[in-house]
């Protein structure tokens, strides 16, 4: 089935129909005919419905927002629940539509007991089926936690999301700031990493979604044959090697295109977090017709050095392919760690911990790419050979410096050393490792000491990681996505 | 609308590319920094005049050092 065949009826609400309505919302993001409900719209404040996305079975949520501005009581909170268990049960998507101001006051704690087994359901379902959210209006205090349980955050211009409100922040810390700034799409988008997709307007939001829920739930089969066109990626970076550059045109070109909704074809590429942590890129797209994950450095944003928060986002991101098998691309192009007191202070090594722990237990194919540079620390926390990187490429200009000098010639002159006479051996172990410092960086130490498995082509590069990725054994982790 | 560019990284100002009072288009160079033994070109967001610019050859900038402003 082909995307245009299942988009979306183009919605015209009537003149006197309300936006926020539950229903009216679901049928944009839901293939045209699909949407099925299974609660009705009633005072609980939520309608929860099944639907299709390009053809694949959906369970939708959706908070009404125009019952008492979305909140969430007793009632509604079960609605959710049992959306997302009938969702795990049945192993499809779970998608839910956000604009609620919160718990209902007025049902006291039974209704903070119910947005806590709403977290719950999410809980259970995390890294078994994809849960997705839209942000379309407010969603305050524990309508905010619930979003960011889920997987993927998408926020409309309208979206806002806080713990508390500016009237609360106000009268607490003195700050005076409006709902946008607190909660929208900028503060989220930016500043916190809250939100991972920041829609141009709500049917944005919900192409977004559709796009996201696709990429998940059709992974499609590794087909390397299907990859024919290669672009000379080379072109993409700087001539000189010291030019930083941004990383996102290379990934684009290494990934397939695909046809959207309205026909058009484009990058398959979904970034997610574009604007947060951005020396670090993350997001989904298909190559030689499979979902992968993509994480790249990127030096046009602190020289694409790794710090505390873009290897917590790259953490999370590399779960959660894992817990769903979305097979992994990491391109290499890193200087190292940035250095620092407050990126010392701000935790790195901890953070860093995350990145090297996400990775070293992925089962997931995972195939590592060395464009231009991979020097100490920053090189083992890409998807290092030593963290069970599947296939390690390197394109022919790639540096890959693993280790000092003395330690990889004593590898490589292995026998020479041995050969030496015991009081000579210490002399030609210090020139030989002046020597190997001489000679320019490469990737033949690399290969020597099995690191990196093979040098190719930049025009060849689709076609190459594209088999690697199918030649490595399918496997899902079995772990939940945890908001790292 | 004013969009202050601050340094994200410490490092030298190896290049001024832009200067004070020109037009300038969403993704221009401004400024081009040395750090980590690489160049790494400061960019604006927005398209507009450069009413400031806060820095000159051979500076050192912190991070969070304003670079330049862009009206």
């Amino acid at each position: 089935m082909t995307a245009l065949a299942a988009r979306p009826e183009p919605v015209v609400p009537a003149a006197d129909s309300d936006p926020r309505d539950p229903e009216l919302r679901l049928s944009q993001l839901l293939d045209a005919g699909t949407l099925a409900p299974i609660t009705t719209r009633d005072a609980s404040g939520v309608f929860t419905a099944r639907g299709r996305i390009d053809g694949v079975d959906v369970i939708t949520y959706c908070t009404d927002a125009a019952r008492m501005g979305g909140a969430m009581g007793t009632e509604g909170c079960q609605r959710i629940v049992d959306a997302i268990d009938t969702a795990l049960e049945e192993g499809c998507p779970v998608i839910g539509l956000w604009h609620s101001g919160g718990a209902r006051l007025a049902e006291g704690v039974e209704a903070l007991d119910a947005v806590g087994q709403v977290f719950a359901a999410m809980i259970r379902a995390s890294g078994k089926v994809p849960q997705i959210s839209v942000v379309l209006g407010p969603a305050a205090g524990g309508a905010a936690y619930g979003p960011a349980l889920t997987d993927v955050v998408i926020m409309a211009p309208a979206g806002r999301v806080f713990v508390t409100g500016p009237d609360v922040v106000r009268s607490v810390t003195g700050e005076r700031i409006d709902m946008e700034a607190l909660g929208g799409p900028e503060a989220h988008g930016k500043k916190s990493g809250v939100v991972h997709v920041v829609a141009n307007d709500e049917p944005d939001a919900y192409r977004r979604a559709r796009r996201l829920t696709g990429l998940f739930s059709r992974p499609g089969v590794h087909d390397p044959e299907s990859v024919r066109e290669e672009a000379d990626l080379r072109a993409l970076l700087p001539e000189q090697a010291k030019r930083a550059y941004d990383v996102r045109p290379l990934v684009r070109a290494i990934l397939d295109t695909e046809e959207d909704d309205e026909g058009v074809v484009g990058t398959s590429f979904e970034e997610l977090q574009a604007k947060w942590a951005p020396n670090i890129v993350v997001g989904l797209g298909r190559l030689g017709q499979r979902s992968v994950g993509v994480i790249a450095n990127n030096p046009l944003r602190r020289g694409g050095c790794l710090d505390s928060l873009s290897a917590e986002k790259a953490s999370r991101f590399v779960r959660m392919c894992d817990s769903f098998g979305i097979p992994l691309l990491v391109l290499v192009d890193v200087p190292g760690y940035l250095p620092g007191v407050g990126q010392e202070w701000d935790g790195v090594v901890r953070r860093g911990a995350k990145l090297l722990h996400a990775f070293g237990e992925a089962v997931v194919p995972r195939v590592t790419l060395v464009t231009r540079k991979a020097y100490g620390g920053a090189y083992i926390a890409m998807n290092a050979r030593s963290l069970g990187a599947n296939t390690v490429f390197a394109w022919p200009e790639a540096e890959v410096a693993v280790m000092g000098a003395k330690a990889a010639v004593g590898i490589l002159h292995r026998k020479a050393l041995a050969a030496a006479a015991e009081e000579d051996r210490e002399e030609l172990h210090e020139r030989l490792a002046v020597e190997h410092e001489r000679i320019a960086g490469g990737v033949n130490r690399a290969m020597a000491i099995g690191v990196v498995d093979e040098v190719i082509e930049p025009s060849q590069t689709r076609r190459r990681v594209a088999e690697a990725l199918a030649a490595a054994p399918a496997a899902r982790g079995r772990h939940g996505n945890i908001p790292l | 609308m004013a969009e202050e560019i601050r340094a994200e990284i410490v490092g030298n100002v190896l290049q001024v590319l832009a200067t004070e009072g020109q037009a300038v288009d969403d993704g221009d160079t401004l400024v081009l920094l040395e750090s980590m033994k690489m160049e790494i070109p400061v960019l604006t967001e927005i398209a507009g005049t450069l009413s400031r610019l806060a820095v000159a050859e051979g500076d050192v900038v912190q991070e969070g050092d304003l670079i330049a402003v862009v009206e």
